[in-house]
């Protein structure tokens, strides 16, 4: 008897193999890993040595060197994978138009990291509908699970409900860009601003700037008509023309996309959480009282209207000078600022503040989502299925396990760093005679920067991961940044999106440029006094009415109860 | 024989003649030709996506055909025309204040007698040429801001520094003198290659009448060089609603504010491609540019063809 | 001839003077921003961002010339510009006059439907992509001819070149040819030596070009050891423009150094415009015009 109850649940199991809709198409089992190991936390390993394709973004000041495929990142990659990894590296700076060029002529690499875009590529068919595949990979959909991301990754499905890009994910918002200050000076104005920050707003901050400056002008620090605050990234290159960064702090924390957030908005476009419905921020009465506080600043000679034409080395070089004492930074940023003011001004303390509220104290960005990877239709083409699933299953590997996360930023453990502490706590420690640009750890320059040599921690992998992993290199300044920021601020929630068809999307898009385009002109002219908000609003309004701000919304809106 | 059978076999001599006479033309013509074939004519034939929907990976000819969609699409967007507006504009602006000012410069320049001197004057009239579009907007920017040595200078007869850069209204103007200060040098070459070429026997037989220096200049130097001066033109002319050329550098220097004056066809076009890739927009036109240059062009050519009696064909 | 002078009037002796000041004036607004750009490429980082630095470098040192020199690749990027400069400007003059030289003789048959043949492409190009997509399939990526076939002939050059060979006076043309020379050798022998200022300036123009040129590097060379100087200086500098997340990107390019921009400025344009002086010889007036004489 046990026999045959044995041999019929055997059977029922290997029916139920067959049985299982492993995948939509396919008899073969799609699920099982023949040839190769895989797994959540598992190293991927591959019985066979096999050759993916891949592009590489190639940053100019950390160049890509032939030490990285010998003896380094690349190297332990395939020490570890049994993958070899076949690069093709653009640079940086045109890495967007060449693997564009490179997915609409058919060229395309199999793998294709740092893409921040993927919307152009949706329609075309040269990239897979990843979404597809996330089924076959593990670390990702834990990662998923326990940080509760599927209302994130909802924000970059398309029409057809599938996402073509798998995102970094960060298990919290990674606050980036905030203001800096002279310390020094604002103590000697009497200011203390570590307890200013705590409830500052924007209109506080005005005041405190005002008496600060009086305090400057008196002890002849600079004349009356000098500004204190000429800032970065709002200019024409990097700011986009939109007012850049600035525009973006301040205008999110009044629930109003403007700057760098109103870029792919359709036109400052929200989600009413009341309501139900979308609206357009960039009308309402919140955009009003934004730009009339952006406009205080300009008008009490605190922040300089240059700031919004000038390039950012220009602004940086007013602060590093002393001319100016708050800016604009950002994480990556922070500690090269503070060097570069400390050479030409010794005496100099800088304090990297948690910027002010509006009307809201949320952060400015709530993804937590970053940059990602898109596999190309190539690859499944050549590939066939079950071989795309293997390369989709080292993907999983590289870009969201922990091991590989730990190899690519530090190193493998003992050649580039060991466990250590750091403030008393455990940490990990580069060995001695090794510093790191990426993770800004300097050191002599006898050291060897394991960068710059080996590729590690380089921009093209380690984005999103655990919030301890992500913080494993910082210093003590820059934890307290981070705790400061999650005590002060509000991760705000992720607003729903609507899905819009391939031509549906096109006209969004003729509608949002023209109409995008009057929302800047109109902002930066009411931020520097040329329009006056309160006689001109009305004329704004019409304007936008004009360019189809009605219709952008009203479209959205449809769109998004249809898929309801 | 009858007249027909005549006819054919003296035609097919003459062309037998004219064979043997030119082959080698035809023969030097050869290469070039497949050249232009195959390097401009076949990629011509992606342009057949301005009548199609294109989608990236797929085929370089598109999916469907959409028609005139995008052309309508253009048509009817203000913004659009108002960056054909500036465009035509700019480029006019530009032509006519450089085109004058090269050629005085170029007869002038031909002027100095000691060589030293015209070699080092015109070696550092060509230094702007090969400073970089990206410098020379920062210069500019420079120049103008409000702490700039421009503003200094108004600073000091007591008036209200002026935001160049933030105003509309000075975008033509900063382009256009900018534009000349870059490329007036350079532009006298071809100017100055025409004019060694002058057989100056005939500035001595003017010598011989009498003619008075800038009498040999008017009625002998400038007709001499009038086959270049009215090429140039042409072709300048040929251009006037291209912008692609100037890209780069109305993107360095606009910003929304100038929009309304800097805001040229190339500039739009990338923004909004910006997120949608669409090329099949950006082909439609890049179709209608081209179409309208080449009536301009045409029609500057029969004009000089008229008046001069030099032209392109 | 000789002994007859015509006396200078006054009024050329006035404009001599003004000529004078009005070069005077070109120069100096043409070469103070040069003097200020090799000056701040030598002053000190420090120097720079105070603003300090005007016509002379303040702080002279040579560190950034240093770190861009050291790069072997700078070095490789230069000879390949060398390399490709000079294959380019050699085949792109030879098949502009194969092209030029037939077409300026108006009754050759076919001469006009050419011309209008390659005018045609000044105003309707293939676009990028299908263009790339042909250079892809001819094999032209990686290669040297992939950087100097897309812009071997250019059609404005080519009718400039067709219009100063029409301006030769036909009666030599026409000796040569009862001296029983082919138009080849018409054209070897007698329109080529009178020729000379075209054929200068048209070299002076196809180098330039070629020595500047990073957009057919950016499309069709991906190996980095290929790389001209023009695209392998751009990538050092290339600006925020197009990137995603600018604050990323101009955060770490304030490591380097705050006159790379005017140190590859200086590298890229010395050379080139030392290239002048010695096609400078080819426009003295008035060539010798052989044993013709009126």
């Amino acid at each position: 008897m046990k026999k045959i109850v044995t041999l019929v649940a055997a059977m029922l199991c290997v029916a139920s193999l067959f049985a299982w809709p492993w995948s939509k198409k396919k008899t073969t089992d799609l699920n099982a890993a023949s040839g190769y190991t895989f797994g959540e936390e598992v190293t991927f390993h591959s019985d066979k040595p096999v050759t993916y394709p891949m592009f590489f973004s190639d940053a100019s000041w950390y160049a890509m060197q032939d030490t990285w495929k010998t003896e380094g990142i690349f190297k332990d990659i395939e020490n570890l994978t049994n993958v070899h990894l076949d690069i093709t590296s653009f640079d940086s700076g045109d890495y967007n138009q060449k693997i564009n060029l490179a997915i609409n002529s058919g060229s395309a690499a199999y793998i294709i990291p740092k893409v921040y875009e993927e919307g152009q590529y949706v329609a075309g068919g040269g990239v897979v509908a990843v979404s597809d595949y996330t089924q076959y990979m593990p670390n990702f959909t834990a990662f998923v699970k326990k940080y509760n991301l599927e209302a994130d990754l909802d924000t970059i499905r398309q029409a057809d409900g599938k996402f073509y890009r798998l995102p970094g994910l960060h298990q919290a918002t990674a606050p980036n860009y905030t203001l800096m200050v002279r310390d020094d000076i604002f103590k000697a104005a009497g200011y203390d601003v570590r307890e200013l920050e705590k409830t500052w707003t924007w209109e506080s901050l005005l005041d405190v700037l005002i008496k600060v400056k009086e305090y400057m002008v008196k002890q002849g620090m600079c004349k009356a008509s000098d500004y204190i605050w000429s800032d970065l990234w709002c200019g024409s290159e990097s700011g986009k023309g939109s007012g850049g960064n600035l525009l973006k702090l301040m205008g999110t924390s009044y629930n109003v996309l403007s700057g760098w957030a109103i870029d792919g908005s359709y036109g400052g476009i929200k989600w009413d959480e009341k309501k139900k419905e979308f609206y357009s921020s960039s009308v309402s009465e919140d955009f009003k009282k934004f730009v009339t506080v952006a406009n205080k600043y300009v008008k009490s000679g605190i922040l300089d209207p240059e700031t919004f034409t000038q390039a950012d080395d220009v602004a940086n070089n007013k602060f590093f000078n002393g001319k100016t004492i708050i800016k604009s930074t950002n994480l990556s940023q922070m500690q090269s600022d503070i060097d570069s003011v400390k050479k030409i001004v010794p005496t100099a303390e800088i304090y990297v503040t948690v910027y002010p509220a509006g009307t809201t104290n949320k952060l400015s960005d709530g993804g937590r989502l970053e940059n990602g990877v898109m596999l190309s239709t190539k690859a499944l083409d050549e590939l066939g299925e079950v071989e795309f699933i293997k390369m989709v299953r080292f993907v999983d590997w590289l870009f969201y396990s922990s091991e590989a996360y730990s190899l690519y930023k530090w190193g493998p453990e003992g050649k580039t760093w060991k466990w250590g502490t750091v403030d008393g706590v455990k940490a990990k420690v580069l060995l001695p005679g090794y510093k790191c640009g990426g993770l800004g750890i300097s050191g002599s320059d006898t050291d060897v920067d394991i960068r710059l040599k080996w590729g590690y921690a380089g921009g093209n992998f380690w984005y999103g991961h655990s919030t301890a992993e992500l913080t494993d290199n910082f210093d003590a300044a820059r934890k307290d940044l981070y705790a400061r920021f999650s005590a002060y601020k509000v991760t705000p929630a992720v607003d729903p999106a609507a899905k819009p068809s391939e031509d549906e999307r096109e006209q969004l898009n003729l509608w949002a440029t023209p109409l995008i385009d009057t929302i800047n002109t109109w902002t930066l002219n009411f931020v520097l006094g040329n329009k006056d908000i309160n006689k001109d609003w009305d004329a704004y309004i019409a304007d936008c009415k004009n360019k189809n701000v009605d219709k952008v919304v009203k479209t959205l809106n449809d769109i998004y109860k249809k898929q309801k | 024989m009858s007249n027909k059978k005549i006819e054919n076999s003296t035609k097919s001599l003459k062309f037998k003649r004219y064979m043997r006479k030119n082959w080698q033309y035809y023969f030097l013509l050869a290469i070039p030709v497949i050249y232009y074939i195959v390097i401009r004519y076949i990629p011509m034939a992606g342009n057949i996506i301005a009548f199609r929907r294109y989608r990236a990976g797929h085929s370089i000819f598109g999916d469907e055909w959409s028609g005139f969609k995008y052309f309508k699409q253009f048509i009817g967007d203000t913004s659009f025309w108002r960056a054909f507006r500036n465009t035509l504009m700019l480029n006019v602006f530009y032509l006519v204040v450089r085109f004058p000012i090269t050629l005085i410069f170029a007869l002038l320049l031909n002027e100095i007698k000691n060589l030293h001197w015209k070699k080092f004057v015109q070696t550092v009239s060509y230094l702007p040429h090969f400073i970089s579009i990206v410098i020379i907007t920062g210069m500019i920017r420079e120049l103008l801001s409000t702490t700039g040595p421009i503003n200094a200078l108004i600073k000091h007869f007591g008036m209200e520094p002026i935001t160049f850069i933030a105003q509309a209204k000075y975008f033509p103007a900063i382009y256009v003198i900018s534009g000349v200060w870059q490329n007036l040098g350079w532009g006298t070459i071809l100017y100055l290659a025409a004019i060694s070429n002058i057989n100056p026997s005939l500035y001595e037989a003017a010598e011989v009448d009498g003619a008075s220096h800038f009498q040999r200049v008017w009625h002998v130097t400038i007709p001499c060089i009038m086959p270049t001066i009215a090429t140039l033109l042409i072709l300048d002319i040929g251009g006037l609603v291209g912008s692609g050329a100037a890209f780069e550098k109305v993107f360095l220097l606009y910003n929304p504010m100038t929009y309304e004056t800097a805001d040229i066809i190339s500039t739009y076009v990338y923004r909004l491609g910006l997120y949608s890739g669409n090329y099949s927009y950006a082909t439609a036109v890049g179709l209608f540019e081209g179409l309208l240059n080449l009536i301009l062009l045409t029609i500057a050519n029969k004009v000089s063809k008229r008046v001069t009696g030099s032209s392109l064909w | 001839m000789a002994g007859v002078k015509v006396r200078e009037s006054t009024g050329y002796i006035v404009f001599k003077v003004f000529n004078t000041l009005i070069m005077l004036v070109v120069c100096a607004a043409t070469l103070y921003p040069f003097l200020y750009l090799v000056a701040q490429s030598f002053s000190s980082e420090q120097a720079i961002i105070m603003g300090k630095v005007s016509l002379f470098p303040v702080d002279f040192n040579i560190t950034t010339y240093k770190s861009v020199l050291e790069k072997g690749e700078f070095l490789r990027s230069y000879k390949n510009t060398i390399v490709y400069v000079i294959i380019g400007t050699f085949s792109a003059i030879v098949f502009s006059c194969c092209m030029a030289y037939p077409l300026s003789k108006s009754e050759l048959k076919g001469s006009k439907f050419l011309m209008k043949f390659i005018i045609f492409t000044m105003y309707f190009g293939g676009g990028l992509i299908p263009t790339y997509v042909l250079m892809r399939r001819l094999n032209l990526v990686n290669t040297i001819r992939g950087f100097v076939i897309p812009s071997l002939l250019s059609t404005y050059y080519i009718i400039l070149m067709r219009s100063f060979f029409q301006n030769i006076p036909k009666d030599l043309e026409e000796a040569a040819e009862i001296d029983g020379l082919s138009p080849i050798g018409i054209f070897i022998k007698v329109v080529f030596p009178l020729s000379m200022p075209i054929i200068a300036t048209m070299i002076l123009f196809n180098a330039v070009g070629y020595w500047n040129n990073w957009f057919h590097s950016f499309l069709y060379l991906d190996k980095k050891e290929m790389w001209p100087v023009a695209y392998y200086l751009r990538t050092i500098i290339s600006g925020a423009t197009t990137s995603a997340d600018p604050g990323e990107i101009s955060a770490e390019k304030m490591q380097i150094a705050a006159n790379i921009r005017s140190c590859s400025m200086v590298l890229m344009a010395l050379p080139i415009i030392c290239i002048y002086p010695f096609v400078q010889k080819y426009y003295v007036q008035g060539m010798m015009l052989g044993g013709v004489k009126e």
